[in-house]
């Protein structure tokens, strides 16, 4: 028994045998020797090869769990207590490598191939064909163009939703109610929306909403009719979807506010513009960069309303980078081309995010 | 019978109790009689019998009424299968779950086969909009896990061209009475390289709906009804500035679908092209068999393309039409009365009476695809100055396959085939076509309009409604679809290039036409061109 150390946080003191550490260290390269034999065998095998192997690629994953297995319970055996620890966090990790890592590896590789669910040919590597091929792709360069749209539309959206969360913040009558009723959209799922209101309310002839533009003058409300206006209506729609979203943050950022800040603005004078530009804007900077932030990732997702609605059109106008791959993914199952669309795009993302949070991380402290 | 169609025929001949029961009575009747003295074939005292569960008009028939119609209709079965035969024979039927039916029908009509043979069948239900997915995958993916499935035939270059089906024995084709089949459900259709694997349940094609208040003397267009495109779009601009009779707002003609629709909406140019693109020559008209060279930018496509361009360019449509799927030209156009002309399935003339917000019950009429004062022969290069009609028979039906997975097991396959047998068997295929079923009429049987008259239909409207169904499915110029893999890919990929053309981000028709071509010739290649062209020929039955 080890009387050095850390003993404080040992329940017992473990005196293992080498034998015994000798176990654990075969269970782990043993089941690791079997999930890579049977791996590289089943890869022959599915690549012409080998004659010998499986028919589906189960027994690899049965290997793999054993291998998992194996190298949590040799933690015990060869680490004993402290071994017992490990395992509060080997299993979750795990499993997180067997869910995100490796599909997303799975995934980077299908990018590269021509796959086409069709093709009698299965996954076929073609180097930087794909990439070339989107490099020309006129689609998706328009629909990146449009998911720029897209985002400008939140700063607009961030306005309406301050000012909102101000008013709901005011002492005013039937603050809660309002609240609520602000709520609303919130909760109805975007493909309700699509539905509810672009494909029913604006339908052009029965819709209530067509009809009062028609009885306002407009003689044929064509929501969707033109690129400009088809756009502008899907940045409507998800804007009143999502406005609340910002605003409930908003409002919750007001209400955090620490009051003796702004009473101490108004002894001193400041008018009420004067307060919220100098006292209350600086200080909800924290929590508007946030809701800012998680909004516009939000928004890059869209798809639902815009594929529902419009299908991309007129003319691809509307048409987002996750339509756009819905589309080639699902009706045309161009299965490596759509991943290796969606690959990039999250690249994209992950830089454009990076810098965002970059550019506004100053601006994230809450000043002192 | 698909459900809509079945109570638009019920509420359109407002069916009273009086009537019903004189055709139950008169089936009855018929039934009693000694069997020499009904039919010489014994059939039809079972078509007959089977005809009143649970008689027409008389609501919605039942899991146990499909039973009853699966159990009276064993006869077949039991010519080719002893009793008990497929003893421990478990079967695994992959299907859809549309609206309770399809696999719901399935069940109760297999359940007498499955008490009879002793098999039992496990199922897999799916949503429409899971099919295509889940069947596309299991393909790619060899995991396959189904031993029947009920399948489009679109999907047989998927299916059959990968050799994944089990070939039909005769003696299922005898059982089955394939001769009885509508012409274009014949081979090449259900067939691969001359091998049959289909077992027919369903048939569908587009067919011409169009408004008999705007047509005839002292109506709205003072012309008869058109027969050639040319006349449907020459009406269609005619009708600029003037007054629907029905609903007062502005009169529209016809009504192309300008919006995609999953690869669909690709159907509906194709009811224009198929007029001046499919000639009697060739059973080609979409690609050349011989290169898989597209013909969708040729003359006679690009002539399609134009027509609708020249609507556009005219102000004829209805405003907003640059967002309007199939399903909005139908449902909330044609149905509303918005429009005069439509090309749809079977579904809309079901709507038109029995759907609310339907307002043109009474003044519907149908026909077939309209057609051509001309026709493009792609053979010489040439437009010929001569009438060309060519019905486009759009997905082609829904139909039983059995999948190579039996193979290896006599007693397996033998029960799966016996089992498709059964569901698209003579007389239970009646039944289906005259109940609310998912299925549309198939054989030149169904068209027995006595048949239905003696059920208690009424057979004049019968005759009217479904006599456009029997002209399509028979015509000898008939468009059939290719069956190859991949074809939605290349129809989703049209209605991309196609909304690019209708918004103006092409220069012409032509431009549009040959972006499609471009796009398809990607997709060929992708695929494999070899394979492709091999396919096609063994889907045209070249």
């Amino acid at each position: 028994m080890s009387t050095e150390g850390d003993l404080l946080h040992t329940v017992t003191a473990d005196n293992i045998s080498e034998s015994r550490r000798r176990l654990g260290r075969m269970m782990v390269w043993g089941s690791a020797a079997v999930f890579f034999l049977l791996a590289a065998m089943q890869f022959l095998h599915d690549t012409g090869h080998s004659d010998i192997g499986f028919a589906t690629w189960r027994p690899v994953l049965f290997a793999y769990l054993l291998w998992a297995t194996a190298l949590c319970g040799a933690q015990v055996v060869v680490n004993g207590e402290k071994g017992k620890r490990t395992l509060f966090v080997l299993p979750a990790a795990l499993f997180v490598i067997s869910l995100v890592v490796f599909p997303l590896l799975f995934a980077l590789y299908v990018s590269f191939t021509n796959w086409n669910l069709a093709s009698l040919n299965g996954p076929q590597p073609n180097g930087w064909d794909n990439m070339r091929q989107m490099w020309s792709d006129a689609f998706y360069w328009n629909a990146l163009k449009n998911m720029v749209y897209y985002v400008l539309a939140v700063s607009v959206e961030y306005v309406i939703a301050f000012g909102l969360a101000l008013l709901l913040n005011a002492q005013i009558r039937a603050r809660k109610f309002f609240r609520v009723v602000f709520l609303l959209p919130l909760m109805l799922s975007p493909v309700a929306v699509s539905w509810m209101v672009g494909k029913s309310m604006m339908e052009i002839r029965f819709g209530p909403l067509a009809r009062l533009a028609r009885d306002l003058g407009w003689d044929s409300p064509s929501f969707f009719g033109t690129p400009e206006m088809a756009r502008f209506m899907i940045m409507a729609m998800d804007a009143w979807t999502f406005i609340p979203f910002m605003m409930i943050m908003l409002l919750a950022g007001l209400q955090a506010l620490p009051r003796e800040v702004i009473e101490a603005s108004k002894v001193d004078g400041a008018s009420g513009w004067q307060s919220f530009k100098e006292v209350i804007f600086p200080l909800m900077l924290p929590v508007s960069v946030t809701a800012i932030v998680i909004r516009i990732i939000f928004k890059l997702k869209l798809a639902d309303i815009i594929i529902n609605i419009t299908s991309g059109g007129p003319g691809g106008a509307t048409d987002s980078v996750t339509s756009f791959i819905f589309r080639e993914y699902r009706d045309r199952s161009n299965v490596g081309y759509g991943t290796l669309l969606a690959m990039v795009y999250l690249v994209l993302i992950v830089i454009f995010i990076t810098l965002l949070l970059k550019a506004v991380s100053r601006f994230m402290e809450r000043p002192a | 019978m698909k459900v809509d169609l079945y109570n638009y025929i019920v509420a359109a001949q407002k069916m009273s109790r009086r009537q019903m029961l004189k055709g139950s009575a008169a089936l009855g009747a018929v039934a009693m009689m000694p069997k020499a003295a009904a039919r010489a074939d014994g059939h039809a005292s079972v078509r007959a019998e089977i005809l009143k569960i649970p008689g027409v008009g008389a609501g919605s028939p039942t899991d146990s009424d499909w039973q009853k119609v699966g159990e009276m209709c064993l006869g077949a079965t039991k010519e080719n299968v002893a009793e008990g035969e497929f003893a421990g024979v478990e079967l695994t039927f992959m299907g859809l779950n549309n609206q309770n039916l399809h696999n719901f029908l399935f069940r109760g009509f297999l359940k007498p086969w499955e008490a009879y043979t002793g098999a039992k069948i496990n199922w897999i239900d799916l949503a429409q909009a899971d099919y295509n997915a889940r069947l596309q995958q299991s393909i790619a993916t060899g995991t396959v896990d189904f031993d029947i499935v009920e399948m489009g035939a679109p999907f047989e270059g998927d299916v059959l061209g990968r050799g994944m089906a089990s070939e039909m024995p005769d003696w299922v084709k005898d059982q089955i009475d394939m001769d009885d089949y509508v012409d274009y459900l014949k081979a090449p259709v259900g067939t691969w390289d001359g091998k049959t694997y289909r077992v027919s349940i369903d048939g569908d094609c587009h067919t011409f709906a169009y408004r008999k208040d705007y047509f005839g003397e002292g109506s709205v267009t003072g012309r008869d009804v058109p027969k050639t495109w040319q006349e449907i779009n020459a009406v269609s601009k005619e009708l600029i500035g003037k007054e629907d009779p029905l609903t007062g707002l502005p009169a529209h003609g016809y009504l192309d679908p300008l919006k995609g629709w999953g690869g669909f909406g690709f159907y509906f140019l194709e009811n224009r092209a198929s007029a001046y693109a499919k000639h009697p020559n060739s059973p080609a008209w979409l690609f050349d068999p011989e290169t898989m060279k597209p013909m969708v930018n040729n003359p006679a496509w690009v002539q399609a393309i134009q027509d609708v361009m020249d609507l556009i360019e005219a102000g004829a449509y209805p405003a907003d039409q640059i967002n309007a799927d199939p399903g909005t030209t139908a449902f909330q156009q044609f149905l509303a009365g918005t429009g005069s002309m439509l090309m749809w399935w079977g579904d809309v003339g079901s709507s038109a009476r029995t759907s609310d917000t339907s307002v043109v019950g009474d003044v519907v009429g149908f026909g077939i695809n309209p057609a051509s004062d001309r026709v493009y022969n792609a053979k010489d290069g040439a437009w010929e100055d001569t009438m060309n009609e060519a019905p486009n028979m759009a997905y082609i039906g829904w139909g039983v396959y059995v999948m190579a997975t039996v193979e290896g097991d006599a007693k397996k396959k033998k029960a799966a085939w016996s089992a498709a047998a059964h569901l698209g068997g003579k007389d239970l295929s009646l039944w289906a076509s005259a109940y609310p079923s998912g299925f549309q009429p198939y054989r030149q049987s169904h068209f027995q309009f006595e048949e239905w008259e003696e059920a208690g239909y009424d057979r004049a409207f019968v005759e009217d409604y479904l006599g456009s169904n029997a002209d399509s499915y028979n015509h000898p110029n008939a468009a059939i679809e290719p069956r190859i893999p991949g074809i939605f890919q290349y129809y989703s990929v049209a209605e991309d290039e196609l909304a690019k053309g209708y918004a103006g981000q092409y220069g012409s028709a032509q431009e549009t036409a040959d972006a499609i071509a471009a796009a398809w010739e990607k997709i060929t290649d992708q695929i494999g061109r070899d394979s492709q062209i091999a396919l096609y020929k063994a889907s045209l039955g070249l």
